[in-house]
């Protein structure tokens, strides 16, 4: 996949979609790298209890995950400056999500060249279980 | 729903405290940690005073534990978080981190009933200069589950 071209940009232009399946074992090393262990994380019992269907995918590791989808679309062309997720509904581990995205804005500010990206994390039933927004700044 | 606002003036003097955590370092251990997790993948990372991916900022947050928040709501529920950096994060550098509570107000209503937001920020500064490069930033939704309504967006 070629990095993207500042001057080609367009508002409209699609992200490709990446799809994933954030499993139990990345939640736990998740939870290893904030040193954070919440039991609904990691023990199904425990998610049953606080009214979940099973362990779910912590939300900040879903707004790296779609810093991730961001970050294989930019490439070298230059970095991410924000990347939000404002949570909708709980993502099951073990279960396909597909993020996508689209540039909503292409702009220079303070000298920079820079594009907005609305983002979602969709889950297999085709909800958004995640809105997103990443700004990123070209080189 | 409580007969009266929660957000007492004790709460509201609250808003805009800023409490200096540490500091911590963009080690390579860290990077190959956040890398592990985000994209379980292994390398050795780049070299020292090179830029490093964003994730790296989750790597950071074992080495302090922030103060805590008032819990005024039997429940709490992340509904937003987001990274913001004024630049890349570079390999080896030694950040201030500090811990801020941005933002706290009460919403009536919505999928949860009467809630209260608590949006909290930790910054990481370079040190003498004081410049923020990145802030992590947490909104925690409060409130009473038997007040909430399934599903739906808020």
């Amino acid at each position: 996949m070629s990095a993207p071209v500042f001057a080609a940009l367009r508002e409209g232009d699609e992200l490709p979609p990446l799809e994933l399946q954030p499993n139990l074992g990345q939640v736990i090393r998740y939870c290893a790298l904030n040193w954070n262990f919440p039991p609904f994380f990691y023990d199904p019992e425990a998610a049953k209890a606080v009214g979940m269907p099973g362990t779910i995918v912590p939300g900040p590791l879903k707004v790296g995950l779609i810093y991730r989808a961001v970050e294989a679309w930019l490439g070298d062309a230059g970095f991410i400056r924000q990347v939000r997720a404002a949570h909708r509904r709980p993502d099951l581990t073990n279960r396909p999500i597909t993020i996508a995205g689209r540039v909503a804005r292409v702009y220079e500010e303070d000298g920079e060249q820079r594009a907005d990206l609305e983002m979602a994390i969709m889950n297999q039933d085709g909800q958004p279980s995640v809105r997103g927004f990443a700004v990123v700044q070209f080189r | 729903m409580p007969e009266e606002s929660l957000l007492t003036d004790d709460v509201r003097a609250l808003i805009g405290s800023a409490v200096p955590l540490s500091t911590v370092q963009v080690t390579r251990r860290a990077y190959q940690r956040a890398l592990d997790v985000y994209l379980g993948e292994h390398d050795q990372g780049p070299a020292e005073g090179e830029d490093v991916p964003g994730y790296v900022i989750e790597a950071l947050n074992s080495e302090t534990d922030p103060p805590p928040i008032p819990a005024l709501m039997p429940q709490s529920i992340l509904i937003s978080n987001e990274w913001q950096f004024e630049r890349p994060l570079r390999m080896g550098e030694t950040l201030e981190k500090t811990h801020r509570i941005v933002d706290i107000s009460e919403r009536f209503g919505g999928r949860f009933g009467y809630s209260i937001n608590v949006r909290t920020e930790v910054a990481l500064s370079e040190p003498g200069s004081g410049v923020v490069v990145a802030r992590n930033v947490h909104t925690m939704t409060q409130y009473n589950a038997a007040d909430a309504r399934d599903g739906g967006e808020s």
